[in-house]
């Protein structure tokens, strides 16, 4: 019965154009979307190249100056900004801090476009806290931009609704059923297999699209590299074929059937994951970020206040930055970097409270996923595409860890009042940004999987027996 | 062989067939007269396994329908009131497609056989059925029946709609399937139609088959006095 039915279809869907509609439409919403996410990696990249050079600029002009006071010459640049001064170098020429992106950051915009893509931490910064605060539930971005993971996730589940919610009911009321019927078919299997083949043609049209994708916009990856995407999109679209077919078998005729299944995406795609956006929020919600500037500010005003007396005991628990030569003298750093430090310290509860509500929505959200395939599907393809919440949760702590790599750096030349030279411009630390490495997709691809058949499995268990007591397949 | 045993239909409370008992042998052809909401419709949707029956049961065959339901449906063709293919498609390949999902794989010279023999002009063999009349969609289901070698046809109301000419060209085609030993169950408000084709002549009325004769044995004046009568149609039948 497959090879009839898969010869006759696809002649049938060619005959009455649907197939050349369906191809038109996927490939022209993919490749805009292609388009798109690539134009915002592009964009990305280069602000960073543009950050990079900025430094690099900022470095030569640095090392000039360096060696003119390492000769003795006169300088006119401002006292606080010459470089043999380690805050100088620590506030006026900072390193960039960059989330390179990946291969297939086109995929999916993710947080990518809430956050920025570098920071260049200062010695005196309080980047600790404030540059991510806007890091929220990772739900709310399935609201984004035009890129393939919208169309993948929103998109592709109304075309297959399109392509799919009349394929027993148009039998039944063009009046062909009941010949099909009256052959010794099962006409379950019989609407399992039409589905089977426009889900063949999405499928090949799906490779195609990012086969092409791949070799257009990945340099230097391996073909490899696509593949998790193309099993993400069939999963689910396997999900969505699996649902059509279980609406066509129980619901009847083509409007209810449409009306059934646009009310589903509407269920799985925005209301669920809206739903887990409000309630993660409501349930856990984010410490104030005024709050946390406020308490911010009050630190540092307090600070600056008994900045003598931090000072002192900075120095007491830093014995080795104690100097003994009494002609050098204590300056602004000096009482500015050990009163960070404390403010560093007196806000850490604060960013913590703010981490741990952060990493509680994030449960929340991870052990609810399974209730709406669109979730999953937003989430594996934002860890592929490398712009999940995890991922600048994860560039966000290099960030930090930098920052503190950076002023540890340069602590020493300000406490041992030791100038910088020109010679220890190399020794500076520079970032680099590590990628989170993810394994997850084959138990994605596996589960989409999983649920599509027990769906076709339900389908069948029901099977069309379930519409027969209401006259499918008599008058 | 079609064989029903006392089936009975009830939708609720509502008897719509009530202890049908039928017997049409090879090569029998068989009328169902009766208004409409007779059982006549209900009968084949019972012999084609779209419906269960309440009680009692039906045979193709030998084999009762609810109980095989895919093998019966080996043994049948059915033609329904208004036949409609795939307009999409070609007459061959209409008959290729419904063939093949059968398991009856056939050539293209066998499916133009099969619509030869059915009477379709050579010309529609290879037209998509969109430009087809009721009487051409009529000929191609004959074509499916033949090609599927059914032992048994079943047809609801076939010729309602046909113009004379092709009505009785369906009737002759009908008359050839029962020489060939196709046991044939028609249903059809069409008396006229009825006593020039059938064998056996069968009137329905409220579920109920009220009285059958044999087709040879009564004039058509007396078929339809006689139909008059068991529709209560009394001052009609004078």
């Amino acid at each position: 019965m497959y090879k009839f039915n898969f010869i006759y279809e696809l002649k049938s869907l060619v005959r009455n154009g649907w197939i050349q509609l369906l191809t038109l439409l996927l490939f022209a919403l993919f490749f805009f979307a292609f388009y798109n996410g690539q134009e915002k990696v592009e964009k990305r990249k280069s602000d960073i190249q543009a950050a990079h050079t900025e430094v690099k600029e900022s470095d030569r002009d640095m090392l000039k100056l360096l060696d003119s006071v390492e000769r003795g010459m006169t300088v006119t640049a401002s006292r606080w900004t010459i470089p043999s001064k380690p805050m100088a170098v620590g506030n006026y020429h900072p390193r960039v801090a960059a989330m390179d992106p990946g291969n297939l950051a086109f995929v999916a915009t993710g947080q990518s476009d809430l956050f920025t893509h570098y920071v260049k931490p200062k010695t005196s910064g309080d980047d600790l806290a404030l540059n991510f605060t806007e890091i929220t539930n990772p739900v709310q971005q399935l609201f984004g931009s035009f890129d393939p993971a919208f169309v993948i996730i929103f998109l592709l589940p109304l075309i297959i609704i399109a392509f799919t919610y009349n394929v027993l009911s148009s039998e039944k009321e063009s009046g062909t059923l009941r010949l099909l019927a009256s052959q010794p078919i099962s006409v379950a299997a019989w609407v399992l297999q039409k589905m089977a083949i426009r889900l063949f043609w999405v499928i090949l049209m799906i490779v195609v699209i990012l086969t092409m994708v791949f070799y257009i916009h990945i340099d230097g990856a391996s073909f490899g590299s696509i593949i998790p995407v193309i099993g993400i999109t069939i999963g689910y679209a396997l999900f969505w074929f699996a649902l059509a077919f279980v609406v066509n078998l129980w619901v009847g005729s083509s409007s209810k059937n449409a009306i059934a299944l646009i009310g589903l995406w509407l269920l799985f795609a925005l209301l669920v994951p809206s739903l887990l956006n409000q309630m993660g929020s409501t349930l856990y919600p984010m410490p104030s970020r005024t709050l946390m500037i406020n308490q911010l500010r009050t630190a540092k005003a307090e600070a600056t206040k008994k900045q003598d007396q931090i000072l002192d005991n900075f120095l007491r628990d830093h014995p080795e930055y104690a100097i003994n030569d009494p002609n050098q003298g204590r300056s602004f750093y000096h009482r500015y970097m050990a009163s960070q430090q404390l403010v560093r310290e007196e806000l850490q509860p604060v960013v913590q409270r703010f981490e741990e509500q952060l990493q509680k929505q994030q449960q929340w959200i991870s052990q609810l996923k399974w209730v709406s395939p669109a979730i999953i599907v937003q989430q594996e393809l934002n860890t592929l595409a490398g712009t999940s919440t995890r991922d600048y949760e994860s560039y966000r702590k290099q960030v930090i860890d930098f920052a503190e790599t950076w002023r540890q750096h340069l602590m020493p030349f300000l406490y041992n009042n030791q100038p910088f030279a020109s010679a220890d411009y190399k020794n500076l630390p520079a970032f680099e940004y590590a990628p989170l490495n993810s394994n997850t997709t084959a138990k994605t691809i596996l589960v989409l999987i999983v649920i599509a058949m027990g769906i076709v499995g339900l389908g069948f268990a029901k099977g069309i027996g379930f519409q027969s007591s209401k006259g499918i397949l008599t008058h | 062989m079609i064989t029903t045993d006392n089936l009975t239909k009830k939708y609720g409370e509502t008897l719509v067939l009530d202890n049908l008992n039928l017997n049409i042998k090879a090569g029998h052809i068989y009328c169902l007269l009766g208004a409409n909401g007779a059982g006549k419709t209900t009968t084949i949707n019972l012999l084609l396994g779209f419906i269960k029956p309440t009680s009692g049961s039906a045979f193709i065959n030998g084999l009762a329908v609810s109980e095989n339901p895919k093998m019966t449906k080996k043994h049948l063709a059915y033609i329904p009131e208004n036949l409609m293919l795939y307009p999409n498609l070609s007459a061959v390949e209409n008959l290729h497609y419904f063939s093949g999902i059968g398991g009856n794989n056939l050539e293209k010279a066998q499916l133009e056989a099969y619509l030869e023999e059915a009477g379709l002009q050579a010309s529609a063999y290879h037209q998509r059925i969109s430009t087809f009349s009721k009487g051409m969609r009529q000929k191609v289901g004959i074509a499916l029946a033949l090609a599927k070698n059914a032992g048994v046809l079943l047809l609801d109301e076939p010729t309602s709609g046909l113009d004379p000419k092709a009505s009785n060209e369906f009737g002759l085609l009908l008359q050839k399937l029962g020489n060939k030993g196709v046991a044939i169950l028609m249903a059809t408000h069409d008396l006229f139609r009825a006593k020039e084709i059938a064998t056996h002549i069968g009137i329905m009325k409220n579920g109920q088959l009220k009285q059958e004769f044999v087709a040879d044995k009564i004039t058509l004046a007396e078929l339809e006095h006689a139909y008059l009568q068991t529709m209560d149609y009394k001052e009609l039948a004078v």
